[in-house]
């Protein structure tokens, strides 16, 4: 790293998760044959007007409310007027004077400790259509223009790649898990950009800014902004400077190349969206929408650790959304859910993998759960059975002790029947008993493991251990 | 034949017993528009016309306004029929979609009978700046039918067709309809949906009616009105127009604000106005001069707002998806400036750039901005007004119509046409025009009718007490010098 202070600011383009565009009743999709997702509003033709779908206030209210923005009560749109190729009416309708959401923060971690990464406003607007340049020819697919966006800004707070990555992720963990969008930076319904200045001092004023835009993925805005603190500390070491700039990240370089030098600033001559009135946001609504916001990410890794899940197996499930609104819907059962997130992460989530299901689409109901997590927690089922009976336990409606009855796994948990199988193992090993009186500990695990191969796994491990050390001494 | 002279009840009542068909209105208006040379439409929608009218023949006729032919502005969306805005920019494009008011005109079983000429993209006053040349005005044919809806103004003049839609940015239905003599309204912002009329200048644009009268006035707009799910600015407000005509009109209060009787206004026109006060006051009306305050501001005002929406509303028109596009561009540069330059006349132009300057830096909020909030003032200052009074009254123009070839270099003078309607834009509050006499040239004088939003029933009532009492031969077919 360099010797000088970076500062980082981040701004990011989310696709909202609505059925229809955000301002006509053209079908919001991805992936679908060009131009196929259009009408006339999309397009700009003469005489049209914008309607404006609810659906993405509500979304919109949402997002500020879990980036734990202010919401504005009485806002319009602006109208930013450019002209591109992309932009079919030559301007593009977004919140400019009165953006939906201002003041918020998320929290990160930094080495073990909470950061506020503090949100300067988040704004609607819709999104322009996509160009694909073939040679000469530049070919518009208008699927996307219209689809609703909220853009996020953050204020220049940030002073590492390392922290942009992390409130990259912990943005996208938040808008997933409240429904808001599914944040694909592939497909683009996640875009970010990032502004990067350096300094020697924090007393020094701001350095000049580069602006990084459209990175691909989170560990490219990471790589892109290292790259540029070097790029800018090599210029200032040279006693040189730079214009204002925007760059973008190429992934073949893995480096950050120029695009374009900010000559002055853009006049974007922005005014008030004449076709849509004052949007008034009541208080009843916010209301409604907050209650629909499920239990967050922070929220849920904290209840699980609380439940006797160890760190690393809470953040595990979190990552994976249909099994923590699975966990979830277990929280008020008195169930061990050591077991169960063993259960959920382990032999479960294997299953989902190879077969390329959700869990939800098992029959694993939760009181068949439950019945499992107990039977696992007290030995009545081992985790070797478990493996034999998993895809039963998953893809049919019956019982698990009937499933165990049936693929004969049912465990010998009478004392006499162990104590026998025991006795005659004992008897046949007759070194590692003197092995294990003369103090080698591994003798009784061999001995185990002599039980556990004559009952076929079909012990209780505990009661056969504690059978076995009694016969010994 | 001229079933287009009769009343809308004699029409109705000849269709109603069979006399007639649609079809021979249809036949009568073309006959009029084609031996009348005066250049009021751009587009003839016969072949559309005519099978409409067939189709009707089979249907019962319904309404007082069924299988009557109608003129449509040429800024209204028509689909599959040519709608240019008087402009080469446009002068291919053929919408796939209908304008609300055309869906309702369909729906009301009316006939469109083409589309009408008007200044190009609805900037101007006098409707020359046409790409397809102006129309003229039936009382003089060497004068100008006002603007922007100069076509549909003429050719309800001419009595070529009973009705005609226009649209109004800052007096294109009120200031045409006060040059040819005829009935023209702007309704309260809101109260007629804009989907599908191409904008101009989007938070003062409002399509309305012109008719011969104010009856048949009120019929259209009980026709075209309504909210739209389309236009999230339309009004959500149902009622019938023509509820108050033939009532009384005694102990109304009418305003004059004394800036209408300035020196700015043509003292024959004042004189006129003047008379029609004692026709009020006959009636059982009483009216005061009052002051009003930013009424000489207004025009100041409409343009910063008017052209700095509008080169944002103009801003599509580049050539890639429709319209006019150039030929042979080098690069993407050049199919923006190319369609541009080409596309657009002079007056539009100019509007486009000095909006764009207004909107741009420093200066949206030195001048766009501030005309907003003075525009609120504005709108106050009548609200205020209308506690005390009914209406506001005045001149609707400050000269009759001039002549075609009158010089149109000075841009800002062209504005002072619109100088006493512009107002009521400003405002988003009902206006409308009704002829009161004529000039020593025996041209149309028309005053202006000026209510509170949603008035609209209250300005008819007002309209056809003082039509019926002035009782004008207004007709210019009609040889009419006797009326003067």
């Amino acid at each position: 790293m360099t010797n000088y202070i970076a500062t980082i600011g981040v701004e990011v383009h989310v696709e909202l998760k609505t059925k229809t565009k955000i301002f006509s009743n053209s079908k919001n999709g991805y992936g679908q044959m060009a131009n196929s997702l259009t009408n006339v509003i999309d397009l700009g033709y003469p005489g049209t007007l914008p309607t404006l779908n609810e659906e993405v206030l509500n979304l919109a209210i949402k997002a500020a409310t879990v980036l734990n923005c202010k919401i504005r009560k009485e806002m319009h749109f602006d109208r930013k007027n450019y002209f591109y190729p992309d932009n079919p009416k030559n301007y593009q309708i977004t919140q400019f004077a009165t953006p939906i959401g201002y003041d918020g923060y998320v929290e990160i971690d930094v080495d073990g400790k909470k950061k506020k990464i503090y949100i300067e406003e988040m704004h609607i607007e819709e999104d322009t259509c996509k160009s694909t340049h073939r040679g000469e020819k530049t070919l518009l697919d208008f699927n996307r223009a219209g689809v609703p966006l909220i853009e996020i800004v953050t204020k220049p707070c940030m002073s590492t790649p390392e922290e942009a990555k992390k409130y990259l992720e912990k943005l996208r963990e938040l808008l997933l898990y409240s429904d808001i969008s599914d944040c694909k930076m592939e497909e683009g319904s996640m875009r970010a950009d990032a502004n990067v200045s350096i300094r020697k001092k924090e007393s020094d004023p701001f350095n000049t800014k580069a602006e990084i835009k459209n990175i691909g993925s989170i560990s490219n805005v990471g790589l892109s902004i290292e790259k540029e603190i070097e790029r800018q500390a090599k210029i200032y070491d040279a006693g040189e400077t730079f214009k204002p700039q925007t760059r973008r990240f190429d992934d073949k370089l893995q480096d950050t190349v120029l695009m374009r030098v900010k000559e002055t600033g853009n006049d974007y001559r922005y005014f008030p969206e004449p076709d849509i009135p004052f949007v008034i946001v009541t208080d009843e609504r916010i209301e409604k929408v907050k209650k629909e916001i499920p239990m967050l990410p922070d929220e849920r890794r904290l209840k699980y650790q609380e439940l006797g899940i160890a760190e690393v197996n809470a953040n595990k499930i979190v990552l994976n959304r249909s099994i923590s609104d699975y966990l979830n819907n277990l929280l008020d059962e008195k169930i061990n859910f050591k077991t169960a997130s063993n259960l959920l992460l382990g032999d479960i989530q294997a299953y989902l993998n190879k077969n390329e299901k959700e869990i939800t689409d098992t029959t694993l109901t939760k009181e068949r759960f439950i019945d499992l997590v107990n039977k696992m927690d007290d030995n009545t089922l081992t985790s070797k059975n478990l493996k034999d009976i998993l895809d039963k336990v998953l893809e049919s409606d019956k019982s698990i002790s009937e499933i165990m009855k049936e693929c004969n796994v049912e465990n010998i948990t009478d004392d006499k029947a162990i104590k026998e199988v025991i006795k005659k193992i004992i008897a046949e090993n007759p070194e590692s008993v003197a092995d294990y009186k003369a103090g080698h500990d591994r003798a009784i695990k061999y001995l185990m493991g002599q039980v556990m191969k004559e009952t076929k796994g079909g012990v209780n491990p505990k009661m056969a251990m504690d059978i076995l050390t009694e016969e010994l001494n | 034949m001229k079933y287009l002279d009769k009343s809308i009840i004699e029409i109705n009542k000849l269709l109603k017993e069979k006399k007639i068909k649609p079809i021979d209105l249809v036949e009568e208006a073309y006959e009029n528009i084609e031996s009348s040379d005066l250049n009021a439409y751009i587009t003839l929608t016969k072949e559309e016309a005519y099978q409409k009218a067939k189709e009707l023949e089979d249907k019962e006729v319904d309404s007082l306004l069924f299988g009557l032919p109608i003129a449509v502005k040429d800024n209204i969306c028509t689909k599959g029929v040519l709608t240019t805005c008087a402009s080469h920019m446009l002068d291919n494009f053929v919408p796939i979609y209908d304008a609300t008011v055309v869906e309702k005109i369909n729906n009301a079983n009316m006939i469109i009978i083409g589309k009408t000429n008007m200044d190009e993209f609805a900037m101007g006053s006098s409707s020359r700046t046409s790409y397809f040349g102006a129309p003229h005005n039936p009382w003089d044919t060497n004068k100008i039918s006002g603007g922007s809806s100069g076509g549909s103004a003429s050719t309800i003049a001419a009595r070529d067709v009973l009705f005609a839609l226009g649209s109004d940015t800052g007096g294109s239905i009120r200031q045409p309809a006060s040059y040819t003599g005829i009935v023209g309204m702007k309704p309260t912002y809101g109260r007629v949906s804009r989907y599908g009329l191409i904008a101009f200048a989007s938070s003062l644009d409002q399509i309305g009616p012109m008719t011969k009268n104010v009856y048949e006035n009120a019929l259209l707009l009980n026709v075209i009105s309504g909210h739209d799910d389309k236009d999230l600015t339309s009004a959500n407000k149902e009622e019938d127009f023509t509820r108050l005509i033939g009532k009384d009109v005694k102990g109304m209060k009418i305003a004059i604000p004394n800036f209408f009787v300035s020196d700015i206004v043509d003292k024959e026109i004042i004189a006129k106005l003047k008379e029609t006060v004692k026709v009020l006051e006959k009636l059982g009306a009483t009216v005061d001069y009052v002051d009003m305050k930013y009424l000489d501001n207004a025009v100041t005002l409409y343009q910063i707002i008017a052209m700095g929406e509008a080169s944002s509303n103009l801003a599509r028109f580049d050539g890639i998806r429709y319209g006019h596009s150039k030929e042979n561009p080098e690069d993407i540069k050049d199919v923006y400036f190319g369609t541009r330059a080409e596309g657009f006349g002079k007056e539009v132009k100019r509007r486009i750039m000095v909006g764009s300057y207004l909107l741009s830096g420093e200066n949206a909020r030195e001048y766009f901005y501030k005309a907003l909030s003075i525009r609120d003032d504005m709108k106050q200052e009548f609200t205020n007004i209308f506690k005390d009074y009914d209406f506001v009254i005045g001149p609707t123009t400050t000269t009759t119509a001039y002549l075609l070839t009158d010089p149109m270099d000075d841009p800002s003078k062209s504005f002072m046409d619109d100088v006493l309607v512009i107002p009521v834009n400003m405002a988003g509050i009902p206006g409308l025009n009704m002829p009161i006499g004529f000039d020593k040239n025996h041209m149309p004088i028309g005053m202006q009718i000026i209510a509170n939003s949603f008035e609209e029933a209250k300005i008819y009532q007002l309209a056809s007490a003082l039509e019926k009492e002035l009782n004008l031969e207004l007709n210019p077919n009609a040889g009419g010098d006797n009326n003067d």
